[in-house]
């Protein structure tokens, strides 16, 4: 006895596979975290032993000493000025430096209590980086005619080169 | 005399045969950007805000440090002393030559520990910092 094959069309059903599809979809879409880190970049000094850490004096000039006290006070060359007139005070002193050599630029120093507020010291440390990325957006403008982050590399260099951002922190006291 | 709707006789239907393929196409981009969250945060914070902010090109080099509101401090997966840091950074720092640092510190945070923390990253010869912060709007 033969019996007749009938031809089956073998298919798998694809009519859900949009729908599938779709819920794979939302749950990446949910689980995706599109964080960019950004931060306040900084780079410490060498690590020195109290012992034999060298006293170099630096032309008062050149320096402009920011002070920030457990109250969020803040002094910047024994002025008291408020956290948000650090940008203005700084600029004009960081473009009087732009044309003098590489070794009388402008150090800003930063230095806090131990109790000084986080959030403080962040707002100076951002007052500070301001100052110096306006100043460097500002000359790029005026020699480049373009904003600092559009030149190239060249540009930035010498930009760089030109208005260096040094801010020091000052090595801690002993706790007495 | 009748009015009657002059209607152009295709079909109006949007191809859906596609669908699938359009999705797909999105789903793996989901799921080549999806990066799973590595560790579980033991700790509450808040970050301040601030303006000049730069971004961290190359997230490989950074590893964190969470400081949170009640002063504790996490690296990886678990609490640490301030003690702890320096041999733990020094052993990432054999890993990854160019290490970032990035600190997560709440706003309330008190100074002389973060001091501490970047006295012990300076030992460690971990020197590239990234403090942490929202965009200020």
């Amino acid at each position: 006895m033969l019996r007749k094959k009938r031809s089956l069309g073998a298919s798998i059903p694809s009519s859900s596979m949009a729908d599938i599809a779709f819920l794979l979809l939302i749950f990446f879409l949910v689980a995706t975290v599109i964080d960019v880190d950004t931060g306040i970049g900084l780079t410490l000094p060498e690590y020195v032993p109290p012992d034999e850490i060298e006293e170099v004096k630096v032309d008062p000039d050149r320096m402009a000493a920011i002070l920030i006290n457990e109250n969020g006070d803040v002094l910047l060359d024994g002025k008291p000025i408020s956290l948000f007139q650090i940008k203005n005070t700084l600029k004009p002193r960081i473009i009087s430096k732009i044309e003098l050599p590489k070794k009388k630029k402008l150090i800003v120093s930063l230095k806090t209590d131990r109790k000084t507020v986080y959030s403080a010291y962040i707002s100076a440390l951002d007052q500070i980086k301001m100052a110096f990325f306006e100043v460097r957006d500002e000359y790029s403008n005026s020699r480049f005619g373009m904003k600092f982050n559009d030149l190239s590399d060249e540009g930035q260099t010498e930009v760089k080169n030109a208005i260096p951002i040094i801010i020091s922190l000052a090595e801690p006291e002993a706790v007495k | 005399m009748k009015f009657e709707k002059k209607r152009a006789s295709v079909k109006q239907e949007i191809p859906t045969a596609s669908m699938p393929d359009i999705i797909f196409m999105l789903l793996l981009f989901f799921m080549v950007t999806t990066t799973m969250r590595e560790v579980e945060l033991l700790v509450d914070y808040r970050l301040p805000d601030a303006e000049a902010l730069e971004k961290i090109e190359n997230k490989r080099l950074v590893s964190y440090i969470w400081v949170g509101k009640d002063s504790r401090m996490q690296i990886d997966d678990s609490i640490v002393k301030v003690d702890d840091v320096q041999p733990i950074m020094y052993g990432k720092r054999q890993v990854i030559k160019n290490i970032i640092v990035s600190l997560r510190v709440d706003v309330g945070a008190n100074m002389g520990l973060v001091t501490d923390i970047q006295q012990e990253l300076r030992k460690a010869y971990c020197l590239r910092l990234n403090y942490s912060a929202n965009v200020k709007i």
